[in-house]
C-alpha cells in the first residue's frame, strides 16, 4: 500500500484546525494542575454554598485575612449542593453548608445534613428564632416577602396583609413570580401555617385571577414591570429593589426603582439565609469560627451591605433599606416552614399558581 | 459487511485471522465499557428512583401533561423551522451563487456561539427594560431554532456541496430545473445529513432547560427536575424521564428510518468549483434575505442587551475572567479528547461488526445527550459519592456521557458515505483494522472529526448543569460565573463572561471554515 488513493474532494481542513486538534492532549494536561490551585494551606474551610453574592467573596477575604484559614468555595444552586452533600456522605469534603431560605435550612437539619454546635458567641450574636433550636444552623441574613407598589395604579394604604392580594378590587393589577421560586413557597407556607390551609387555598386562587400577566421568572424583571405600570402591585424580595435604587444596575433601572414603593405587609414574612456545620466536617473548629466571623455585628452587618438584605438585627445603617421603614415580623419557625414546604408547592399547583 | 479473510503474505508468529479476532475482541470490549459509563448515570437514576419514596402512586402529577405537551409542541416546532432554515441556508450556500454568498455561508455558524439560555436570558432582560413581554411557546421555538439550526446549516450544506454534486451536474446537464434537482435529486441524497442534523437538535430541544424556563413554557426538562427536587418524588421524575427517552427514541428510530431508506455510499466529487445555479434579481435578495437574517438576529440580541444594560457592568466584572476562562477551555479541550475518542470508536465497531448487539450499545451510549443535563448530573452524584471519583473525574465523565451523541452523529453519517469495498480493498492488501483507520478511514474522516470535535467544545464551553453539579471547589468556569450573576439577578454583571463564552463560540465556529471552505472549494 505505497499509493494512497487521492481524496482531494473531500472535506479536509488544513493548517488552523488541524493545529487546533493537535492542541487538544497538550491541553488535557492543564486541567488538572488547574485542579490543584491554590495551593492546599495548613488550615483550611472548604464551604458549599447556595448564595451568589460578590459580596461574600470579599467577606471569605477578610475572615483569611483575621484568622489565616483559607476559604475553599463551592457555590451552586440549593438543590444541587444538598443533593451532592447527600452523596458524598461521610467522604463530603464540605465543612459548612450554606442555603438561602429557612425551609430548606430546615429540612437539610431534619435530614443531617448538619451536626449540633455549642457556641457562645453564636448563641448571642443570633436570635433565638433565627436559628435552628439545637444548634445545628444559624441565620446570616435576613429577607423580607414585601408589596412592590406602583402608587400611580394602586394605593399603597390599601395594601395591609399578604391577604389583600387577593381581593378582587386588585383584578388584572397583580403580579408574582413563578411557583418553583422558594421565597414564594415559603410565604405560602407561612401562610398555610397562620391562617390554615383553606383560607391560603382561596387566597392563592385570588391572586391568581387577578394576575395582570403571566408570572415572572425573576424579581427584577417583576419590579421593572411594576414601575412600568403593567402591574399595580407584587410580591419581591426587598433587596432587589434596593440594590436597583443603588444604581448598582444602571441608570435606567434606577429610575424605573424611584417609581416603586415598597409597602411592608404586616406582619411580614420573614426568610433566612443560613449557615451549619456539616455532619461529617473535617475541620469543625474553623467552619465554627467562619460562622462566628459571619453573624458576628460588624462582619454580619457588611454580609448583608453588600447584597442590600437585613442583618440578623435592627435595620443597617443602608440609606436606602432605612427609607423602606420598619418590619414586623411574624416570628414563624424554619422548622415550621420546612415541614410545610412540600404541601405549600402542592397547593400552589393544585390552584393554578404556575 | 463481513470482511473476507485476509491474505498471509508475510508469515509472522501469530497468524493474522487469530490477531484480526483479536483486535475485534479488544475493540468490542470497548464499546461495551463505554457504553456501561454511558448507561450508568442512568441505571443510578432509575434504581434511586425506585428506591426513593412514593408519592400518592405513579401519575403525570398536575402538569405532567401540559410538559408533555410543551416539549412535544417545542420539539415539533423547532423541528420543521429548524429543518426549513437549516435545510434551505445549506441548499442555497452550497449549489447557488448570489452576492455575499461566501461571506453568508462563514456566517451561517454564528448563532451557534450563542447559548439560547443567554439568548433568552438577555432578550427577556431587554424587553422587560422597556416594558415588553419576551414569554412563551412561539418565543421559545424562535430561539431554540436560532441557536440550532446551524446543525442541520451544517451537516446539509456538506452533503449538498461534496456528495450530490456530480448528481447535480448530471441533472442539470439533462435540463431539470434548480426546484425540481432539490426534490429529486439532492433532498434524498442529504437526507440522512439532514436527518442527523433535526435529530441533535430535536434532542438539544428536549433537554433544553435554561431558555425554556426563563420563558415560562412547561417543558419535560423542568418537570424532571422539579418533581424530583421541589416536589421530593422521584418516581414521578423517573417517570417523566421515561417519557422524555421514549420521544428521543422515536426521534432517532425516524431518522435512521430515513438514512436506511436513502444510503448512498459516494466518495466522487464535483469537478468544478462554481456555484451550479447563478441567482440573480429578486432572487438574489431573498436569497441573501434567508441567509443573512438568522446570523443578524442572533448578533442583535445580545448587542441590544449591551447597549442597554453596559451600566451594570460594575467593577467587579473583569475579576477572575482569565482564570476564568482558562478552565473554561482546559476542560472543554480534556472533554473534546474524551468525547471524540470514544465517539470514533462506537463508529468504527458499528461499521465493522454485523452484530445488533453492537448496534444497539452504541445507539444507548448516545442516549446521554437526550437526558437533561441536571438529571444527567444528579445521576452521576449518585454514582460520584460512593465511588470516591475525584470531581474533575467526574465532570469529564458527564461531559464525555452527554456530549457523546453530538460526535457520534456526524461521524456515523461520514462512515456511511465511505463505501465498504474500501475497507475490503484495504484488508484484503494485507492491511489490520488499525491500519484500514489511519491510513483510510482517519484521512476521509477529517472533515466530520473536526466538525464533530468542535461542536462538542462549542457545547463544553456552553454546558451549565453538568459543571455547576460536579465541580471541584474553587473551580467556577465562565458559564458558572453567568450563572451565579443571574441567579443573583445581575444580568449587566453577567456580560462579561457572558461575552467570553460568545467568544470562544465563534472562534470554535471560524475554525470550522476551513471544512466549510473545502466542501465547496475543491481542487481537482
Amino acid at each position: 500500500m505505497s499509493t494512497r488513493p487521492s481524496f482531494h474532494s473531500l472535506p479536509i481542513p488544513h493548517g488552523r484546525s488541524a493545529a487546533l486538534l493537535a492542541l487538544i492532549p497538550a491541553l488535557s494536561g492543564l486541567v488538572p494542575a488547574l485542579a490543584s490551585l491554590p495551593p492546599a494551606q495548613a488550615k483550611e474551610v472548604r464551604v458549599y454554598s447556595g448564595r451568589h453574592y460578590s459580596s461574600d467573596a470579599a467577606l471569605f477575604q477578610q475572615f483569611t485575612k483575621a484568622t489565616g484559614i483559607q476559604v475553599r468555595l463551592l457555590e451552586s444552586n440549593d438543590s444541587t449542593i444538598i443533593e451532592r452533600l447527600r452523596n458524598e456522605g461521610q467522604n463530603s469534603s464540605a465543612d459548612v453548608l450554606v442555603l438561602v431560605d429557612a425551609a430548606k435550612l430546615a429540612n437539610a437539619a431534619a435530614d443531617g445534613m448538619f451536626q449540633p454546635v455549642g457556641s457562645a458567641a453564636l448563641m448571642r450574636d443570633v436570635p433565638l428564632d433565627l436559628r435552628d433550636p439545637k444548634g445545628r444552623w444559624f441565620g446570616l441574613t435576613r429577607r423580607v416577602r414585601a408589596f412592590a407598589v406602583n402608587p400611580a395604579v394602586v394605593n399603597p394604604a390599601s395594601l395591609k396583609t399578604y391577604a389583600d392580594l387577593a381581593k378582587p378590587a386588585l383584578k388584572g393589577k397583580v403580579c408574582l413570580r413563578n411557583r418553583n421560586n422558594v421565597y414564594n413557597q415559603s410565604l405560602v407556607a407561612d401562610q398555610m401555617i397562620l391562617r390554615g390551609d383553606r383560607a391560603a387555598a382561596t387566597w392563592i386562587k385570588g391572586m391568581v385571577a387577578n394576575l395582570a400577566q403571566p408570572v415572572f421568572t425573576s424579581d427584577v424583571a417583576l419590579a421593572r414591570a411594576v414601575a412600568q405600570g403593567r402591574c399595580g402591585v407584587g410580591l419581591v424580595n426587598s433587596y432587589y429593589v434596593a440594590r436597583m435604587l443603588s444604581g448598582q444596575s444602571g441608570a435606567a433601572d434606577k429610575a424605573l426603582a424611584a417609581k416603586i414603593r415598597i409597602v411592608y405587609p404586616n406582619p411580614a414574612h420573614i426568610n433566612v439565609s443560613g449557615a451549619g456545620v456539616t455532619r461529617y466536617a473535617k475541620n469543625k473548629p474553623e467552619a465554627i469560627q467562619l460562622i462566628e466571623f459571619l453573624t458576628s455585628p460588624t462582619a454580619g452587618e457588611g454580609f448583608a451591605k453588600g447584597s442590600f438584605e437585613y442583618p440578623l438585627k435592627g435595620y443597617g445603617n443602608n440609606p436606602i433599606l432605612q427609607r423602606f421603614g420598619s418590619f414586623k415580623p411574624d416570628r414563624l419557625s424554619a422548622a415550621q416552614l420546612g415541614a410545610q414546604n412540600k404541601a405549600a408547592v402542592a397547593l400552589m399547583a393544585t390552584n393554578g399558581w404556575k | 459487511m463481513r470482511l473476507p479473510p485476509p491474505p498471509n503474505p508475510t508469515a509472522t508468529v501469530q497468524p493474522r485471522a487469530a490477531r484480526h479476532n483479536q483486535g475485534r475482541l479488544s475493540l468490542l470490549a470497548a464499546v461495551v465499557v463505554i457504553s456501561l459509563l454511558s448507561l450508568l448515570p442512568l441505571i443510578a437514576l432509575g434504581w434511586d428512583a425506585l428506591r426513593g419514596p412514593s408519592q400518592e402512586g405513579l401519575g403525570l402529577g398536575i402538569d405532567g401533561a401540559d410538559q408533555i405537551r410543551g416539549t412535544l409542541l417545542l420539539v415539533l416546532g423547532e423541528g420543521l423551522l429548524g429543518a426549513s432554515l437549516g435545510t434551505a441556508t445549506g441548499w442555497l450556500c452550497a449549489v447557488c451563487r448570489f452576492p455575499g454568498r461566501r461571506l453568508l455561508r462563514i456566517a451561517q455558524l454564528l448563532p451557534m456561539a450563542f447559548p439560547a439560555y443567554l439568548q433568552a436570558a438577555s432578550l427577556i432582560d431587554w424587553g422587560s427594560q422597556r416594558g415588553l413581554l419576551i414569554h412563551g411557546p412561539l418565543w421559545a421555538i424562535a430561539l431554540l431554532t436560532l441557536a440550532n439550526y446551524s446543525y442541520v446549516f451544517l451537516l446539509s450544506t456538506e452533503s449538498f456541496s461534496v456528495s450530490g454534486r456530480r448528481l447535480l451536474e448530471a441533472s442539470r446537464s439533462l435540463g431539470v430545473g434548480p426546484w425540481r434537482s432539490f426534490w429529486r435529486v439532492a433532498l434524498p441524497i442529504a437526507m440522512p445529513s439532514i436527518g442527523a442534523g433535526i435529530a441533535l437538535s430535536a434532542m438539544e430541544v428536549v433537554n433544553e432547560l435554561g431558555a425554556v424556563r426563563l420563558l415560562g413554557v412547561p417543558s419535560l426538562s423542568a418537570g424532571i427536575l422539579d418533581r424530583w427536587q421541589v416536589e421530593g418524588d422521584p418516581r414521578g421524575a423517573a417517570l417523566l424521564s421515561m417519557i422524555a427517552l421514549a420521544i428521543v427514541a422515536v426521534l432517532v428510530a425516524a431518522e435512521r428510518q430515513l438514512r436506511q431508506r436513502s444510503r448512498r455510499w459516494n466518495l466522487g466529487g464535483g469537478t468544478g468549483q462554481e456555484a451550479i445555479w447563478l441567482l440573480t434579481g429578486w432572487r438574489a435578495l431573498l436569497a441573501i434575505l434567508i441567509t443573512a437574517l438568522p446570523p443578524l438576529l442572533a448578533l442583535a440580541i445580545p448587542t441590544l442587551w449591551i447597549l442597554s444594560g453596559w451600566q451594570g457592568i460594575g467593577p467587579e466584572a473583569a475579576a477572575d475572567l482569565v482564570p476564568l476562562a482558562l478552565r473554561t477551555l482546559g476542560l472543554a479541550f480534556a472533554a473534546t479528547g474524551v468525547t471524540v475518542a470514544a465517539a470514533l470508536l462506537l463508529a468504527i465497531v458499528r461499521r465493522w461488526s454485523p452484530q445488533p448487539l453492537v448496534r444497539q450499545l452504541s445507539f444507548v451510549a448516545g442516549l446521554g445527550y437526550a437526558i437533561p443535563g441536571s438529571v444527567l448530573a444528579l445521576g452521576l452524584l449518585i454514582l460520584g459519592g460512593p465511588l470516591l471519583l475525584s470531581p474533575l473525574l467526574l465532570l469529564l465523565w458527564g461531559y464525555g456521557d452527554r456530549f457523546m451523541a453530538v460526535s457520534k452523529q456526524g461521524m456515523d453519517a461520514a462512515f456511511e458515505r465511505i463505501p465498504p469495498s474500501i475497507d475490503e480493498a484495504a484488508t484484503s492488501l494485507g492491511c489490520s483494522w488499525q491500519g484500514v483507520l489511519r491510513r483510510v478511514h482517519l484521512p476521509l474522516m477529517r472533515g466530520p472529526l473536526v466538525v464533530g470535535s468542535l461542536l462538542v467544545f462549542v457545547d463544553v464551553v456552553k454546558e451549565l448543569p453538568i459543571t455547576l453539579s460536579l465541580r471541584p471547589f474553587d473551580f467556577d468556569t465562565l458559564a458558572v460565573r453567568v450563572f451565579q450573576y443571574a441567579s443573583d439577578e445581575r444580568v449587566g454583571a453577567a456580560m462579561a463572561p457572558s461575552l467570553l463564552i460568545m467568544v470562544f463560540g465563534l472562534v470554535a465556529a471560524s475554525a470550522l471554515i476551513p471544512s466549510l471552505e473545502a466542501g465547496t472549494q475543491q481542487k481537482s
